[in-house]
């Protein structure tokens, strides 16, 4: 991790603000305590802290499900006990954390407090998001509501990372009619870089990608509009989907497990949102290459994509218009408009003429054959 | 532009007086080129359209052997590009050419404009035949900037924001790629670019029957006007168009 | 009387928040617990309205840990309101998907979320690699990573980390606590076997990518599987997907014959006395799954159906999702509200009206005489229940069913103890390592069935004929259930002019960590908890341990 050179060590850190050696020194054996160590161990944490420091990374869940983390140690290169175990320092994740209640606020709560003293930085990585009706109770940790958790932790966040659909895009909890009032990440926290890893989840070697690039390069990846970096979302997955060449031809598969469905034709008909989804799951594919949904013969859903969840039925290639009060797809209300319009004209045309033999009659009558 | 005011027939008009037809030359080069390339490249983007949102050929073999959505695609491109510089011309057209080449403007800021959009509807209703305008009148023009204008761009905006999709980083993308998100995504642009797509059949419906109905009604010759550019028009009739500047 | 009331909130190596509270009396034993599901997101409610084939999609986010188990509930729901029978190769394809999801996710708890509350990292440093070496080599001989250079590694890797001073998960943790008793030799192998594991789980799940096209959340399909099966393409369900599906399954059977059973049979010793804590409820409910014949015939399913109740192994009472007498919800303790006033509702009839009633947050402590919980109370004909692997492996045993009886005897042989210690913190999590045992043998199985059905020149994956909204009922309904890996799964829905009328989710968590009922009643959780002496009130490792032998998933709970 050449970032190294460029992070100070903890000890750094601490003389700037004015530690002496001394207390430095103290601060070591209290941790090396805090960590259950016994006193042999304090020369070790005392080294550790004056070279080695790997970047805290703090990982709040909010409304979820969970699947993000469970992508993200799915993760083949690296391997997701590298990250975590070589290259982070993943002090607070309440999925996969040893310690369990007050001792893990406590932990969270000192990170964020050494970031304010100016001793310490942290990455937060946002695994779901908060809800916001009715004063955020549909989701608390430790008593306290995950929106006011999120609030407090992103303010002195070096980064923040949106894991998944759930904290870039809102994902199902955010879907009509949004009982929760579940907003994505970026709506809530401002004026910090916020990196959108969208995907429901997103791919395991994209998560675990993104952080070490950014630990690599230290800098963050280039974004693009939506907040989504570059390099693994700025291609749709029908430009490189093997399948391409099927929908190029006009091939479809017009049934489930018909004769195109087992030659792998395009489906495109079956309501496939690869023309419309921003992902890399067409080149990376999934879980170490194997497959990817379309792959294994199911259109994507575009579980990337803001409010695919609203874009249903994922079976249709268009969605319903909407617009409220209308159930309709842009065909049944464009053909009904079609019909109006003829019938319109129709019934305009028909008076018109009868209108005209009504005149030609009176006409007849009257004798005066000049007006018409 | 100089208006060339030519009688039809003199000989015809004094037997006649009251139906004294004058001919006007209204609709110059540029707009019939623009009206019918439109024309041409509406149905063609339409049809195209349809079968790009469901395609129902299905070639056996394999797919080296076939390009047919591919070419309905490249059609619909092509014809997408056509239309988009037929239509930046019939823009520029708007500043350079003739009076009735702004006719159809809505100038709803004026009374007279209001005037003149209720009296031409009312007139198709009561089958009401009031005087000729050369130009279009009011409820045409309002008819062309919401069905032609309006939907025009939209359909513009939308369909090259599909098109910058492939390459979002591309130019395309930065010149439209705004539109994406201000639709709420990939898969709402698609959804109304389709529905759009359908406003130009409605508007092609009306129109078409009105140019008849309206070419029957008030004897203007309006039918093939588009053709010739010229318009017929009785004495007394120029008095009214006098709002249009 | 309670004298001190302890609070755990976030429980963590858990999915979702959970949040405990117990009371205990002067000796520092646990008197009354309540059980709190902190979130919500309204899943039943989102549900309403949408296109019936989309469902599975939207349930199978309602968890990431146990994904695809809420997807076949919803697609068996539809089928069966719609009267959908799906060919048989995508019945065995989703039991295959079932079982790799079963054994990954056992195999997860165990080691990731689990292993923990017994294993002590910190002790793990100070362990003598040979002795480990030859720990390793008596418990499992065959497993191959188990030379002293191997450990000796691991122990240095490990040292390494403790000493980065940065113990990042582990930090702040209950390490040295008196309720640790395993030797440091025995800490050390299960920290080597938690990495191990944490490599594999990777592997086992690509049997969802090759069916589902991604893990998690694979795709599901109303009326069948969207994988066509073809041996003539390569671009279907062919011979080396197949041949990738039958290595991943036997090294699903290698890792849980060589890592998971003798692991649990090494740990398990020192840990006996949690035989006598943990059992709570006594009462089992099973709707069972792996059909052989159809999910609408539970005599063929491996897994058999069934209640147990007061721990009567004597008798397994017959159980019917579709009476309205059996299974029904209440909200005396939950966060809901019932419109129609009743205290309990089948979930046909169910609703689903959130009515937050608690402490205005930050809050200290939940009133356990009032509404605390977002999770409903579901009822079995009024007995609160508990799910899970243990239900399953009792329901089997009691049910006489020769596969169950030879891997329960087998275990309680080896620890040389009886039958009434499942009943327990340390039955549940030794009964799913034998559930895990089972399911592996069962994959392949499954995929035995699966192969001889292709040689049979059957090929069909999705029946749809009803696929079609115009061929459906104006109105219908269905119910959809799985034994998920936390236990019974049901899903109940409504159809209405093409679009899901009502939707409703009672989850093995739900049944779990359910709040107390109309009848004070506790849910599982609590009622495992009292009785349970704690050491160390400021550190809750008995806590830990009871509640996470059961393994909870909040966002499935609450959903
Ligand atoms: C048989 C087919 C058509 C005929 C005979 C026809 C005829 C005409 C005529 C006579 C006018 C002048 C009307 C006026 O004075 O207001 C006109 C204007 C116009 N038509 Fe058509 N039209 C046809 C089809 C179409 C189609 C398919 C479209 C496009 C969707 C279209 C778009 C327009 C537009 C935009 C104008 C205004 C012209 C301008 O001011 O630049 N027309 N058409
Ligand atoms: C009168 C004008 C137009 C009409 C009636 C029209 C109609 C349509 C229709 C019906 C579709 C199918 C939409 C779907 O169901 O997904 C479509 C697709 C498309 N149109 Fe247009 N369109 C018009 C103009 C344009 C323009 C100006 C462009 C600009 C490049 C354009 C680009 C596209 C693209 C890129 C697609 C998607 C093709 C694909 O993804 O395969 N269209 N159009
Ligand atoms: N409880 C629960 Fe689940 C399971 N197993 C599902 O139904 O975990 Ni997420
Ligand atoms: S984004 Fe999707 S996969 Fe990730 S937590 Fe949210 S619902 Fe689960
Ligand atoms: S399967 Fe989907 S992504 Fe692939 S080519 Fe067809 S429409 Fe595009
Ligand atoms: S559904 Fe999601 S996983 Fe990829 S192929 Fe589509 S973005
Ligand atoms: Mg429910």
């Amino acid at each position: 991790m050449n970032s190294r050179s460029r992070r100070p060590s903890t000890y750094e850190v601490l003389r700037e603000h004015g530690f002496d050696r001394r207390s430095f020194l103290k601060y070591c054996t209290v941790t090396a305590a805090a960590m259950g160590l016994d006193a042999s161990m304090v020369p070790k944490v005392v080294e550790a802290m004056e070279t080695k420091p790997r970047i805290p990374v703090i990982w709040l869940h909010g409304l979820e499900c969970t699947c993000c983390s469970e992508s993200f140690i799915r993760s083949s290169h690296p391997i997701a006990q590298d990250v975590v175990l070589n290259m982070i320092s993943l002090d607070y994740d309440d999925t996969l954390q040893a310690a369990a209640g007050f001792q893990v606020e406590e932990i969270r709560k000192g990170l964020i407090q050494q970031a304010r003293d100016g001793k310490g930085e942290y990455i937060l990585a946002v695994e779901g998001n908060a809800p916001t009706a009715d004063g955020g109770i549909y989701c608390t940790v430790g008593g306290d509501t995950f929106l006011n958790i999120l609030l407090e932790t992103a303010e002195h966040a070096k980064a923040v990372v949106a894991w998944g659909s759930c904290a870039s895009n809102g994902c199902v909890q955010a879907a009509r009619p949004n009982p929760t009032g579940a907003k994505p990440v970026h709506e809530l926290i401002h004026g910090k870089p916020v990196i959108n890893v969208p995907g429901c989840p997103p791919i395991a070697e994209v998560m675990t990608g993104v952080l070490t690039y950014i630990l690599t390069f230290d800098r963050l990846p280039e974004l693009d509009r939506q907040g989504r970096p570059k390099m693994y979302y700025g291609q749709r997955i029908h430009d490189k989907c093997y399948r391409r060449a099927f929908f190029d031809a006009g091939q479809f598969v017009e049934a489930w497990d018909d004769d195109g469905a087992r030659e792998g034709w395009c489906l495109y008909k079956m309501g496939c949102r690869g023309p419309s989804t921003y992902n890399s799951c067409s080149t990376m594919k999934w879980n170490n290459g194997v497959s990817f949904p379309i792959g294994s013969g199911h259109g994507c859903i575009g579980c990337s994509e803001n409010n695919f969840w609203d874009n249903g039925p994922f079976y249709e290639r268009l969605s319903m218009v909407p617009l409220p009060g209308v159930e309709s797809t842009p065909d049944q209300i464009g053909k009904t408009a079609a019909v109006v319009a003829g019938v319109g004209v129709a019934a305009h045309f028909t008076a018109f003429l009868a209108r005209k033999a009504m005149a030609k009659g009176k006409e007849g009558e009257s004798g005066s054959g000049e007006k018409e | 532009m100089a208006s060339v005011v030519k009688p039809l027939d003199p000989a015809d008009a004094a037997a006649r007086p009251h139906r004294y037809f004058r001919r006007q030359y209204v609709w110059q080069w540029p707009i019939r080129i623009y009206h019918w390339v439109n024309a041409v490249c509406v149905t063609v983007l339409f049809s195209t359209g349809l079968y790009i949102a469901s395609p129902i050929l299905a070639p056996a073999g394999e797919p080296v052997q076939h390009f047919v959505m591919a070419r309905f695609r490249q059609i619909h491109f092509v014809f997408a590009f056509l239309f988009l510089i037929n239509f930046l011309w019939r823009i520029y057209w708007f500043w350079m050419g003739n009076n009735y080449a702004r006719s159809g403007f809505p100038f709803f800021w004026r009374p007279q404009w209001w005037r003149d959009l209720f009296r031409q509807a009312f007139g198709y209703m009561r089958f009401h035949a009031g005087h000729i305008h050369l130009g279009h009148n009011a409820l045409g023009g309002l008819a062309y900037t919401i069905f032609v204008i309006a939907l025009g761009w939209a359909q513009i905006f939308t369909g090259l924001a599909l098109y910058s999709e492939s390459s979002p980083s591309g130019f395309w993308g930065g010149v439209v790629g705004w539109v994406i998100p201000l639709l709420g995504g990939s898969f709402q642009v698609r959804m109304w670019h389709h529905l759009f797509a359908w406003g130009f059949v409605f508007f092609a419906i009306l129109h078409i029957y009105i140019i008849l109905y309206d070419g029957l009604q008030y004897r203007n010759g309006l039918l093939t006007s588009m053709a010739s550019g010229e318009k017929f028009f009785k004495d007394g009739d120029l008095e009214h168009d006098t709002w249009i500047s | 009387m309670a004298t001190q009331r302890v609070v755990v909130d976030p429980i963590t190596r858990i999915e979702g928040h959970l949040r405990i509270e117990v009371m205990l009396d002067e000796h520092g034993t646990i008197t009354d617990a309540i059980s709190s599901g902190t979130m919500w997101r309204g899943l039943e409610l989102i549900l309403q309205g949408r296109d019936p084939r989309d469902a599975w999609a939207f349930c199978e986010r309602i968890c990431g840990v146990c994904t695809t188990v809420h997807a076949l509930a919803s697609v068996r729901a539809v089928e069966n309101a719609l009267g959908i029978a799906v060919p048989e190769n995508a019945e065995i394809i989703r039991n295959i998907m079932w079982l790799a999801q079963t054994v990954q996710d056992h195999v997860i708890h165990f080691y990731h979320l689990h292993a923990l509350d017994w294993v002590d990292i910190v002790s793990a440093l100070k362990a003598d690699p040979k002795a480990t070496s030859e720990l390793a080599q008596k418990v499992s001989p065959s497993w191959p990573k188990s030379s002293p250079g191997y450990f000796a590694d691991m122990a240095g890797t490990l040292t390494k980390f403790v000493q980065s001073g940065q113990l990042g998960l582990f930090q702040n943790a209950y390490w040295g606590h008196p309720a640790y008793k395993l030797p440091p030799e025995a800490n050390l192998m299960a920290v080597c076997h938690y990495l191990e594991a944490l490599r594999w789980q990777k592997e086992i799940i690509k049997i969802h990518t090759v069916f589902g096209g991604k893990n998690p959340h694979p795709n599901y399909l109303v009326g069948g599987m969207a994988s066509a099966i073809d041996m003539q393409s390569d671009n279907a369900i062919n011979m080396e997907r197949l041949n990738m599906v039958r290595t991943l399954i036997m090294d699903a059977i290698d890792i849980v014959e060589q890592l998971y059973i003798p692991d649990l049979l090494a740990v398990a010793p020192f840990y006996l006395e949690w035989a006598n804590y943990g059992g709570g409820l006594g009462n089992y409910l099973v709707y069972g799954d792996l059909p052989q014949n159809g999910i609408g015939d539970p005599s063929k399913f491996r897994f058999p159906r069934g209640v147990i109740l007061n721990k009567n192994l004597a008798e397994v009472l017959p159980v019917d999702l579709a009476d309205t007498e059996q299974v029904r919800e209440e909200v005396a303790h939950s966060w809901y509200e019932y419109q129609s006033g009743q205290d309990a509702l089948h979930p046909w009839e169910g609703e689903t009206r959130p009515k937050y009633a608690g402490p205005k947050p930050p809050y200290q402590q939940l009133d356990e005489n009032g509404k605390y919980s977002w999770l409903k109370s579901p009822r079995w004909k009024g007995n609160a229940m508990e799910v899970g692997p243990l239900a399953r492996m009792l329901v089997g045993y009691a049910s006489g069913a020769p596969e169950f009886k030879e891997v329960v005897e087998g275990a309680l042989g080896i620890l040389k103890v009886p039958a009434t210690v499942l009943f327990s913190t340390l039955g549940r999590t030794a009964a799913r390592g034998l559930e895990a045992r089972l399911s592996a043998r069962w994959l392949l199985a499954e995929y035995d069935r699966l192969i001889a059905n292709l040689k049979a020149g059957n090929t069909a994956t999705a029946s749809t004929e009803r696929w079609e909204p115009s061929t459906w009922p104006a109105e219908c309904k269905g119910f959809g259930f799985t034994e998920a890996p936390r236990g019974a799964l049901g899903h109940w829905v409504k159809i209405k002019d093409s679009k899901i009328d009502s939707y409703q989710i009672v989850v093995p968590s739900t049944w779990n960590a359910s709040p107390k009922d109309g009848r004070e009643q506790h849910g599982a959780y609590e009622a495992a908890l009292i009785g349970t002496p704690m050491a160390d009130p400021k550190r809750p490792v008995e806590i830990l341990r009871t509640i996470h032998s059961f393994d909870p998933c909040l966002a499935c709970a609450s959903h």
